[in-house]
């Protein structure tokens, strides 16, 4: 077998071993012979070289899996080649500012031919296998985890055991440590949320304005018209503009259903609800005139506008809460008061009402 | 030829046989051996042999396209400004000129308009995370399915699973960046399920967004969480999650040569690297012609948010979408009662049932365990007909989360067939009830059946009837088929040296390759 | 800082300029301020119609800008008495409402006629005399027999009396009308059978039984603010039409068509008239305002800036997951499928 070989003076270190079961890096490894030739040998001046038995080119598991492999060679060729034009053609499409469209095709061919060159290099060209490696198993002796475990518990019955107070204290401490250092990580985070869920800068008197501030008069709307309201001032903010909203509607005064204690909510047939939908507070802008439906464009739940915003499908839980409107002297639609509930999605400290001012309004700042 | 007596190289040729047999290559290694010690544990890392399955290709797509987003996620965070500062617009789309707008919705659009591919590297980088979290729940399933999350690998499994979480939760945070009207939407969403969470829900949403919706402050601390933490986060998982991996040697199907204490397949350098190298660079291709080709969140088209505002088709990305179809098929439940309100029309959709599914995918190697009785290790994988219940349990649970996220698009559905929301709405709602039910019985009769053929979706060889003189029938079994002749090698360790030169004068072609000599086949795919 | 005003005295052309400048610019500042004040509120003082309050607040009335918008001269103007009362009676109840004769900045009137109101922004127009004749036949042909002869309505169709010209133009230029199955929650937009000539004439006719407005409107999209088109869109249209206004399911089998086939005309129509489930939007818009969503809806729905590649039907997240996942995820479990092995 080995004509050549070169004597080592140092380990001769089969680098494969790594445990019990592992198989040896001479000759008589497992399956079909794997003819070991030799290697260019010879002294140097430096470090010796270890022995290392070689593979020959011509073993079955050295070749190529393909079955003409100078052809897929030179389709490989060709795929590098398109890679490369691909790159460089999007170089240049950058440098002309170029669409994204030719950005994403000279980036697709570039880098899709590439990698495809490499990976069909990889799959036909080089040695096909297959290969095995051993698993050695993971699981230590049972003289080295009964050694760990006794190391763990024994030293640290060994400490602890005189000195338990010291123990003691200091496990107190670090869970101190633990629940305090979550104060500033958590609490700084933002404010209680207070009365702040309960109020909205509706009040008694409040005129109601459009988005660009323009106020409502009585005859603005027809039957079947929406308009998204806002307090008088409050327009602008995001945050007032978030749970302030209000969706005004004008429908026919005969077929409204007035609910109890609130008939004189809706002047000249102009009804106004919260449009923060009670499910998850999504704005409430759908609105179909002929079915006087408002639904939630978010997850479909559907208010009947006749009467009260009763939920007639869909997953929110509550109707819309009503805002009281009149028209004053001069024509312009005020609210009476605040939202007859609190607005928006449930939360814990809800309670529930009924036709009361629970809500309470926000003193203004 | 001996060196100068004095031990020093004169020549060009001394210089070169001093460095032995193996060149500079050999002087690096020993330099980096010297200092780190790499060359035994290196050297076992060059031969490090992964199966070839291409189901295992699957982790690596995932593994892959975080590569890619992570690339094109440094791009946008120089361009992008997290601030919810309001700014008037005057930039390249004139829609917008003169609109009051987030400087983070002002700084998106700036990105996709004004900078040189900037809509490029947005829109790869919004369908690398798509496809991100697609490969993860593809991976995820292969895993289930054959059965690899089995003793040693449970903690993986729950790594992978954490992994799934946090890829989903920074997807979501990531595409509500730009502060447009869809996305601002999903905010809104966040918000009132945090305040739904019984106790602490109001405390919850109030400190994560600084006070009130919409706070003022979000816009920047998702901005933190989305490139610094979670990103952190999903780095050392997945350091863990490949260190285990080759710790414990990846799983493999059984076959040839291949048993519960090896395992097959090729070697790390240089076949698996040039594969996964070449894996890389066309999933980077393919990202990037979905991200020049294919529209994605084009989020001057929707403007700015502003609470007031909403459009209708909104639903999240797809991996949220799931949340979004069990909180629009939720009956309207809500608990009221002393002075509180528990409600459950959006806790449970949106804050147990995603809880329940995590929480079930991750201790299913128990839960298995505890049925199966099971506790060996092992390292062959199952193939998915051998195991009927646990595969119809995990078609179960694919079918379910396939209705419900089918639920989030009830009224694209409705406009598309032309049918009445509501008929919709009310169909998903049994649906998600029954369609579990039938998938579970219905793959576990599949399964039991392919069990009994043994060689189903195989092909079936002919059987030719012939008949003698005589009048005797002979039946044999027909040639096998060009193609499906299947003869792998018996495995073989990894050769440690590589005889370059032949013996003998000239180099020729390995005669073996084009002749039908005996003891060597070729390896069908 | 003196620099500036020595520079300015010194060069014998930048003062005169920068006074001339001054001085345009306050023009065009009081101008515009003028503009903007009329078309809002609109004072009426009218005579005895009925109404049982008006606004306080006067406004001054403008003159009309007839002859800045619109090309021929105006063939005859009655009296304002006589015309104005026959605005009143075709007219919204109300002096506040835009989109009708009473509180437009401008009105051509013949014979105590409203011929056509409106503004700069928007003009509404009634269709001619003439086509009456024509319209009756077409009505009888193609409406009467779900309307009723005289347009009284039916147990399958409602009356038409009184619903203004612009109604029927928008119901029979979209081809809802004539509606295929009359008993449909919605008709459906299809390929018009009428031409749109010959909608106008229906219009005529149905509006000489019971004169009524909003008439026909016609947009002048290049005054109008693209931006301020976008932001009302946002705010009043996305929420059925969805921001891209593709057009999605609403409740019990209604939907909200999509907006890719609007003309100007068909859009402030039904911004105006509220055609169906939809709302109807009169004084809660002015026509500054219709004409700015006309031209948001016309220019940027109908042709979006699809920069980013294909638009995938505007649909959002549905399609863009379904791409995700067949195409990306699908297509690279392919090249992996090529990659690895097949088990034997």
């Amino acid at each position: 077998m080995s004509d050549e070989e070169v004597h080592v003076t140092g380990d001769l270190g089969d680098t494969r071993s790594d445990g019990p079961g592992a198989t040896s890096g001479d000759g008589e490894s497992g399956g079909s012979g794997v003819s070991r030739g030799t290697g260019p040998g010879g002294t140097t001046g430096g470090r010796p070289i270890a022995t290392l038995p070689a593979a020959r080119l011509d073993d079955p598991h050295m070749q190529a899996s393909a079955r003409y492999p100078r052809r897929v060679e030179g389709i490989i060729v060709v795929f590098f080649l398109l890679g490369i034009a691909g790159i460089a053609a999007f170089g240049v499409a950058y440098i002309e500012n170029a669409s994204t469209q030719v950005y994403a095709v000279t980036l697709f061919v570039g880098l899709f031919c590439l990698g495809f060159g490499i990976t069909a290099w990889g799959k036909y060209l080089m040695p096909q296998g297959p290969f095995v490696e051993d698993r050695h198993p993971l699981a230590s002796s049972d003289e080295q985890r009964a050694a760990m475990a006794a190391a763990l518990v024994e030293r640290t019955g060994v400490v602890v055991k005189r000195r338990k107070v010291l123990g003691g204290l200091f496990l107190g401490g670090m869970g101190i440590f633990g629940v305090v250092a979550a104060f500033p990580l958590i609490r700084s985070l933002g404010p209680r949320p207070g009365s702040n869920l309960f109020t909205t800068h509706w009040k008694r008197g409040t005129p109601l304005v459009d988005q660009t501030g323009k106020l409502v008069h009585r005859t603005d709307m027809q039957v079947g018209g929406v308009l998204t309201v806002f307090p008088k001032g409050w327009q602008t903010t995001t945050t007032a503009q978030a749970k302030d909203q209000v969706v005004l509607i004008r429908v026919q005064p005969t077929r409204l259903t007035t609910r109890k204690g609130r008939g004189t909510w809706s002047p000249d047939g102009y009804v106004a609800y919260s449009k923060v939908c009670t499910h998850l507070g999504c704005p409430v802008g759908l609105y179909e005139q002929q079915l006087e439906l408002l639904v939630c464009p978010c997850h479909q739940s559907m208010f009947d506008v006749r009467d009260g915003c009763q939920v007639v499908f869909g997953p929110a839980p509550r109707p819309l809460p009503q805002l009281p409107l009149r028209v004053d002297s001069t024509g312009y639609l005020r609210a009476q008061g605040p939202f007859d509930q609190a607005i928006g999605p449930g939360f814990w400290e809800r309670t529930t009402t009924g036709n009361g001012p629970a809500s309470r309004t926000e003193k203004p700042t | 030829m001996a060196v100068s007596t004095d031990g020093r190289a004169r020549t060009r040729r001394e210089a070169k046989e001093a460095l032995g047999p193996f060149g500079r290559v050999q002087q690096a290694v020993n330099e980096l051996d010297e200092r780190i010690g790499i060359a035994k544990g290196g050297r076992v890392l060059l031969d490090k042999i992964f199966p070839d399955h291409w189901s295992f290709m699957l982790g690596e797509i995932a593994l892959y396209s975080f590569v890619v987003l992570v690339a094109t996620g440094i791009f946008l965070t120089l361009y992008y400004v997290p601030s919810s500062t309001a700014v008037v617009y005057h930039g390249a789309y004139r829609p917008l000129d003169g609109l009051h707008m987030s400087e983070a919705y002002a700084s998106t659009v700036n990105l996709s308009f004004a900078v040189r591919a900037g809509l490029l590297m947005r829109q790869i980088h919004h369908w690398g995370a798509d496809v991100f979290v697609g490969s993860i729940v593809v991976h995820m399933a292969r895993i289930f399915f054959t059965g690899a999350f089995r003793k040693p690998r449970e903690l993986n499994w729950t790594i992978g699973i954490t992994l799934l979480i946090l890829a989903i939760f920074n997807g979501f945070i990531g595409y509500s960046l730009p502060d447009d009207l869809i996305s601002g939407t999903g905010i809104r969403i966040a918000y009132s399920i945090l305040l739904s969470i019984p106790f602490v829900g109001s405390y919850l949403a109030f400190f994560l967004f600084g006070g009130p919706y919409p706070g003022g402050i979000i816009l920047e601390r998702f901005y933190i969480i989305h490139v610094l933490i979670l990103p952190l986060i999903i780095i050392g998982l997945i350091g863990a999650h490949l260190g285990l991996l080759v710790r414990q040697k990846h799983t493999q199907f059984p076959g040839r040569g291949r048993s519960e204490h090896n395992v097959v397949g090729s070697p790390l350098y240089p076949t698996f690297t040039a594969k996964t190298t070449g894996f890389l660079l066309m999933i980077s291709g393919v990202l990037g012609i979905l991200g020049g080709y294919a529209q994605i969140n084009p989020i001057w088209q929707f403007g700015p948010y502003q609470p007031p505002k909403i459009s209708y088709a909104v639903q999240p990305d797809w991996y949220m979408g799931w949340l979004d179809g069990a909180l629009r098929i939720m009956p309207a439940w809500q608990w009221t009662g002393w002075g509180h309100t528990i409600p459950w029309e959006v806790f449970l959709p949106a804050v147990i049932f995603p809880g329940l599914i995590f929480n079930i995918c991750i201790v299913w190697p128990m839960i298995e365990r505890h049925f199966t009785k099971d506790v060996a290790l092992h390292n062959l994988l199952d193939r998915p007909r051998d195991r009927p219940k646990r595969t119809a349990a995990g078609a179960a649970m694919i079918a379910l989360l396939f209705t419900v996220f089918g639920a989030s698009s009830t009224d694209v559905l409705a406009n598309y067939f032309h049918l009445s929301l509501n008929t919709v709405l009310w169909f998903f709602r049994i649906a998600v009830v029954a369609a579990p039910i039938i998938t579970a019985f219905v793959t576990w009769r599949i399964c039991i059946e392919m069990r009994r053929v043994p060689g189903a979706v195989q092909r079936k060889r002919a059987v030719i009837i012939s008949r003698t003189a005589e009048g005797e029938y002979v039946s044999a079994p027909a040639a096998e088929r060009p193609g499906d002749e299947h003869r792998e090698l018996e495995p073989e360790p990894v050769p440690v040296r590589i005889q370059l030169e032949p013996d003998g004068d000239e180099y020729r072609e390995p005669a073996t390759v084009l002749t039908g000599e005996p003891g060597v086949r070729r390896v069908r795919r | 800082m003196t620099a500036i005003p020595r520079r300015l005295v010194r060069n014998r052309f930048a003062l005169p300029a920068a006074l001339l400048g001054a001085v345009a610019l306050s023009a065009l500042l009081s101008l515009g301020s003028g503009a903007s004040g009329a078309g809002a509120a609109a004072k009426g003082t009218h005579s005895g119609t009925g109404r049982s309050s008006s606004p306080t607040t006067t406004v001054p009335r403008r003159t009309p800008g007839a002859a800045n918008f619109v090309n021929t001269k105006p063939k005859v103007t009655a009296t304002a008495s006589a015309c104005t009362r026959d605005a009143q009676r075709i007219g919204y109840k109300s002096p506040r409402n835009s989109g009708s004769p009473q509180n437009s900045t401008y009105r051509v009137c013949s014979h105590g006629q409203v011929l056509r109101y409106g503004d700069k922004y928007v003009v509404y127009e009634r269709p001619p005399k003439s086509y009456v004749a024509q319209g009756h036949k077409l009505f009888e042909e193609n409406c009467s027999s779900c309307h009723y002869p005289t347009a009284q309505g039916s147990a399958l169709a409602p009356s038409l009396r009184g619903v203004g010209p612009a109604t029927v133009d928008f119901w029979v230029t979209t081809g809802r009308m004539p509606a295929a199955t009359p008993l449909q929650i919605q008709a459906e937009d299809k390929p018009p059978r009428l031409t749109d000539k010959q909608a106008a004439e229906v219009a005529a006719w149905i509006n000489s039984l019971t004169p009524s407005a909003p008439y026909i409107p016609v947009v002048n999209v290049k005054r109008a603010n693209l931006t301020d088109g976008a932001s009302l869109f946002a705010l009043d249209c996305a929420s059925c039409h969805t921001i891209t206004g593709a057009g999605d399911a609403l409740a019990y089998g209604t939907y909200s068509p999509t907006l890719h086939l609007a003309t100007p005309q068909q859009v402030a129509e039904a911004v105006r008239t509220g055609p169906g489930n939809m709302p109807r939007f009169t004084g809660n818009l002015s026509d500054k305002q219709v004409a700015d969503v006309v031209a948001y809806v016309t220019q940027k729905i109908k042709h979006p800036n699809d920069a980013g590649g294909f638009g995938l039907g505007g649909v959002g997240p549905v399609t863009e997951g379904f791409v995700a996942l067949l195409f990306g995820v699908g297509g690279l479990m392919l090249v992996g499928f090529w990659i690895g092995d097949r088990s034997s």
